[in-house]
């Protein structure tokens, strides 16, 4: 066709109205000629008339012919086989939206998945080739490999010796008190080498960001990039910010603003409000120490370099470090992780399962509607055939029906589009995973995008089995048939497929919810240790002051060893105060809290224990913590005590500690008086510490389980630490005492920030957030499945029973009873289902590997599987029993008389 | 009417009826019925065009930009869409009318020779 045609046809498209006048008009100035020749030729008026018609043929025909030249004729077909196909949905409301709300879920449901999964990809990261973005990691090898991070002399070394990267850069987050006017505040700060903002392809909107030589542990610049956001809170947009200085941290250091960063970026932790230079992270002396480890790297793999090659890079300089450094290095590796795996790697599997889980349910919708579609190809099986005989070819009745379930799927996307959308909104509302800020899921192009190829698919999928079955009309035969005699013995085979696979796939969905929902019971009834109901935790940043004696002697020597400061309130009076809070009833003090992330931990050495080497070398996680943190959070002791008020000074040398260390040193042996000491070398010069107390093992680090099996320590809590965690156990609702607590550490001293406030419950649920989201929302598939299949069901059964209405009339007229024909139509239904349930339960035992991950503590032979499996059998007989019942009320007369 | 074997244009070469209309239309515009009655009248009623022939024919040849139509009055007063032959008609015409030159000429001396 040549570009002038299909320029003809283009625009006959738009004035196609216009175009049957014109052609209506000059017909009938043709015939009106031919006619008036004829009368001429001496006919009459009607036999002129006549003849000229006759001659012409037929009128439709040709202009049917004519109007092809205009346009593209498959277009035009399909234009008919649209609104044909409205038409017959038209006339059959109640299959309509049965089949429309069914794809409309199916199809929903999977466009808001998607929408979320689709929101958590590197592509997603809003930095310059997220997928070339990775993390370093330093780990070492014990029992099994365990992330440690990396040194500053180590990550050093990675920077000079690697040669897969573009660049790598240092990256810690700390908080970081902001002295404001007003109220002091803890900022979330990110410690960045200087490569870090160039890395990202992030940079600076105002100002600038950092330059090398502002990142040199000798001599740190004290600058300070900020967020756009804390810019605008705390400076309301100050055009004139970069300069300014403002003060940081508790030694109240000046830092000065060199840049603001642009509207959105908030770091690698996507939190951050402030960036300084790394070389501050930490004193010169331990930023020199190889063995300090706690922070990752970022780097960026050069174009053709692959992961595994920088893994192997990596590892090639690890052997090298271990070789050099035998004490510091020994087992310790390097992990290169992508960016978008460490990000998002939280959330990515329960997404993944979900997308599966969802994708079971359009397959049941598909399978629902194809049932659906059958069961009407069967009733149109006349209709299909006459239109053959009147020389429809059989590709074209092929393409009417397929069209016709296209037009159904279509509507059933306009329709999910909207679930879609009211349900990604609901699921970012109530979803206890955080997506990350810049990752907003929406239903943009893609998306829709992907809702209509989805939808498009299962148009064809779910037209094509009845098309086919379309496909062999025996013409003869259809048009003999009585519109209500049953349909072939194929077709019927076809939808009792179907149903199998609708049941055994709900059965799938609803064990995996099941397993799910019982996972989540554990997680719940899980002892953690302590007693995480009715207690409040906050974090405090306690600032300190010089003492003024001592003060006095600073001011002379700058190179003397800092000055021993002062906290400006002690621990023992702020726990005064907060007890006098009505409501609280315990109040305790720690260097760190359960679940707060804080913990560190040290190796060390238990007296008389056989060598050890870096695999074994006894690690423990150390807290100090004031005499009543036990009994505040309720962890029971073992034996042995608290400590006494005395014992609350840095040269005390009494410990308590979990059972754990006892049960690896000293097995059956009273531990109360047993010594160990900090250090992984026998040799160490640390001092032996006495054990007082041994308290159960708590989960401190993680739920449902601590990443390692380290046991803790406690030592006595003195005024050394700055950043402080408190627990209140109270007897009214915690959150509600959160403003008086508030309240009371201000009148202790208007100079402490507190942050991280939040109930021992809330800290309990993030940990468990992921499966409980994933629990959640796999509770809605399963029931959406449930709901389709039960209609599946429903509808073929209903049709058998009306399918056979005559044979069941002729079983009642030959005696038979009600509970006959009950168990004969139900009997059917049960064979399916039955056959439906066993499918689907060894494929959810087949499948039960790829959730365990996700599960605690049950198996899919738990009871929850057959929980689901009685609720969807018991659903599903009824929605046999339904039409069954009704074939008992068949009138025999009526029933032979429908023939 | 006692008449000799007459044939439809249809029957004959394909093309043939295409590059009729063109050859009528090259002496001056003309509606549909015309064409049919000039192809009628100058074949001695040998060639009989059919209707059903003749308007997708000149609509084809429409879209295909070898002819323009516009309405006009007829002689008896009526509304009638008038064909006219572009220039890329004309170049068409030319060509087919040397085809078919070359086609007739080489069947009439098959018929001889035979």
């Amino acid at each position: 066709m040549s570009l002038l045609t299909a320029w003809h046809r283009s625009i006959a498209l738009l004035r196609r109205r216009r175009l049957d006048r014109d052609l209506d008009e000059e017909l009938a100035f043709h015939l009106a000629m031919r006619e008036a020749d004829y009368r001429a030729d001496g006919l009459g008026a009607d036999a002129a008339r006549d003849e000229a018609r006759r001659r012409f043929g037929n009128v439709t025909h040709l202009k049917e012919q004519t109007r092809d030249m205009w346009t593209f004729p498959t277009f035009e077909s399909f234009r008919q086989d649209i609104r044909y196909a409205l038409r017959t949905l038209r006339k059959a409301p109640g299959f309509t939206v049965v089949a429309v709300f069914a794809l409309a879920v199916g199809i929903g449901g999977n466009t808001a998945i998607f929408s979320l999964v689709d929101a958590i990809r590197a592509r997603a990261l809003p930095y310059r080739d997220p997928d070339k973005l990775v993390q370093l990691w330093g780990n070492v090898q014990r029992a099994r490999v365990e992330r440690r991070g990396a040194s500053y002399p180590d990550y050093q070394d990675w920077r000079a010796q690697s040669k897969s990267f573009e660049d790598i850069a240092a990256v810690d987050s700390q908080s970081m008190t902001f002295v404001g006017n007003d109220d002091p505040e803890r900022i979330q700060t990110e410690f960045v080498a200087a490569p870090y903002f160039s890395l990202l392809g992030v940079s600076a909107a105002r100002g600038r960001t950092f330059q090398p030589d502002e990142d040199v542990v000798a001599r740190p610049a004290q600058v300070v990039v900020l967020s756009d956001g804390f810019w605008k809170r705390r400076f309301g947009a100050d055009p004139q910010i970069v300069g300014r200085t403002l003060t940081l941290c508790c030694a109240a250091r000046q830092y000065t603003v060199v840049g603001v960063m642009p509207p959105g970026f908030k770091g690698l932790t996507d939190s951050a409000e402030l960036w300084v230079p790394f070389a501050l992270w930490a004193a010169p002396d331990t930023m020199a120490a190889r063995g300090v480890r706690g922070f990752a790297a970022l780097a960026r793999l050069k174009p053709d370099v692959t992961l595994a090659a920088a893994q192997s890079d990596m590892d090639a300089i690890s052997r090298r470090l271990e070789q050099a450094y035998p004490n510091t290095n020994e087992k310790r590796g390097a992990e290169v992780s992508p960016l978008d795996v460490e990000l998002f790697g939280n959330i990515r599997p329960a997404l993944l399962t979900l997308m599966a889980a969802v994708a079971f349910v359009l397959l049941i919708a598909c399978a629902n509607v194809a049932n659906l579609l059958i069961a009407r190809s069967e009733v149109r099986r006349r209709e299909i055939a006459v239109r053959a005989a009147l020389g429809a070819g059989r590709g074209r009745l092929l393409r009417q029906l397929v069209t016709e379930s296209c037009v159904l799927t279509m509507l059933g996307a306009a329709a999910g589009l909207v679930v879609a959308h009211v349900a990604v909104t609901a699921l970012l509302a109530q979803s206890p995973v955080t997506f990350p800020s810049f990752a907003t899921p929406d239903l943009d192009v893609r998306v829709a995008v992907f809702t209509v190829a989805v939808s498009l698919a299962c148009g064809l999928l779910v037209g094509l089995v009845p098309g086919l079955q379309a496909q062999a009309p025996d013409l003869s035969h259809a048009l003999k048939e009585s519109a209500r005699s049953s349909g072939g013995r194929q077709s019927q085979r076809v939808r009792n497929a179907l149903v199998v696979a609708e049941v055994s796939l709900a059965v799938v969905l609803l064990v995996g919810a099941g397993l799910m929902i019982r996972s989540v019971r554990n997680l719940a009834g899980l002892n953690p240790g302590f007693d995480a109901q009715s207690v409040l935790t906050l974090h405090a940043s306690i600032p300190r002051t010089l003492a003024p004696a001592d003060a006095q002697s600073a001011a002379g020597a700058t190179a003397a060893p800092a000055p021993p400061s002062r906290p400006v309130v002690e621990g023992r009076v702020l726990l005064e105060r907060l007890r006098a809070v009505p409501g609280v009833t315990g109040a305790a003090l720690g260097s760190d809290l359960p679940l707060d992330g804080g913990a560190s931990a040290s190796f060390y050495t238990a007296e008389g224990q056989p060598p050890v080497n870096a695999q074994n070398m006894p690690r423990i996680y150390v807290h100090r913590v004031t005499p009543d943190f036990f009994t505040t959070l309720r962890i029971p002791f073992v034996s042995g005590r608290t400590f006494a008020d005395s014992e609350l000074a840095p040269t005390s040398l009494a410990v308590i500690v979990s059972e754990g260390v006892v049960k690896r040193f000293w097995p059956g042996q009273d531990p109360i008086g047993k010594r160990l000491k900090f250090g992984g070398a026998p040799t160490s010069t640390n001092p032996w510490m006495s054990i007082v107390g041994v308290v159960g093992e708590v989960k401190y680090r993680a739920l449902p389980q601590n990443p390692t099996a380290d046991p803790d320590i406690y030592l006595p809590f003195t005024d050394r630490n700055s950043l402080v965690g408190l627990v209140l156990r109270t007897s009214i609702p915690p959150s509600s005492l959160i403003a008086t607590v508030r309240a009371a550490v201000r009148a202790a001293d208007p100079s402490i920030p507190l942050y991280n406030i939040a109930t021992m419950d809330e800290l309990v649920g993030n940990q468990t957030s992921r499966s409980r989201f994933t629990m959640w929302l796999m509770g809605v598939f399963a029931a959406c499945a449930l709901m389709l299949a039960v209609v599946g069901i429903y509808g073929v059964m209903s049709y058998l029973v009306s399918q056979r209405t005559r044979e069941i009339g002729i079983r009642l007229a030959l005696g038979a009873k009600g509970q006959d024909i009950l168990r004969l139509v139900v009997g059917n239904g049960a064979r399916l289902i039955g056959a439906g349930i066993v499918i689907g339960l060894v494929a959810s035992f087949a499948l039960q590997r790829v959730v365990s991950t996700m599960l605690f503590g049950v198996s899919a032979a738990d009871t929850a599987a057959g929980l689901a499996v009685v609720i969807l059998a018991a659903v599903a007989m009824l929605a046999c029993y339904l039409p069954a019942l009704r074939a008992t009320r068949v009138s025999p007369l009526n029933a032979l008389r429908s023939e | 009417m006692g008449e000799t074997k007459k044939s439809a244009v249809g029957d004959m070469l394909p093309g043939t009826l295409d590059m009729l209309i063109l050859k009528t239309l090259s002496r001056g515009d003309m509606h549909g019925y015309a064409i049919v009655q000039f192809i009628q009248g100058a074949s001695r009623d040998v060639l009989k065009v059919e209707e059903g022939a003749l308007y997708p024919a000149l609509h084809r040849l429409e879209v295909r930009g070898l002819l323009r139509a516009e309405w006009g009055t007829s002689d008896n007063n009526r509304r009638a869409k008038y064909y006219r032959l572009t220039t890329a008609g004309r170049r068409e015409l030319e060509t087919e009318a040397a085809y078919w030159d070359r086609v007739a000429a080489a069947v009439t001396r098959v018929m001889q020779t035979a």
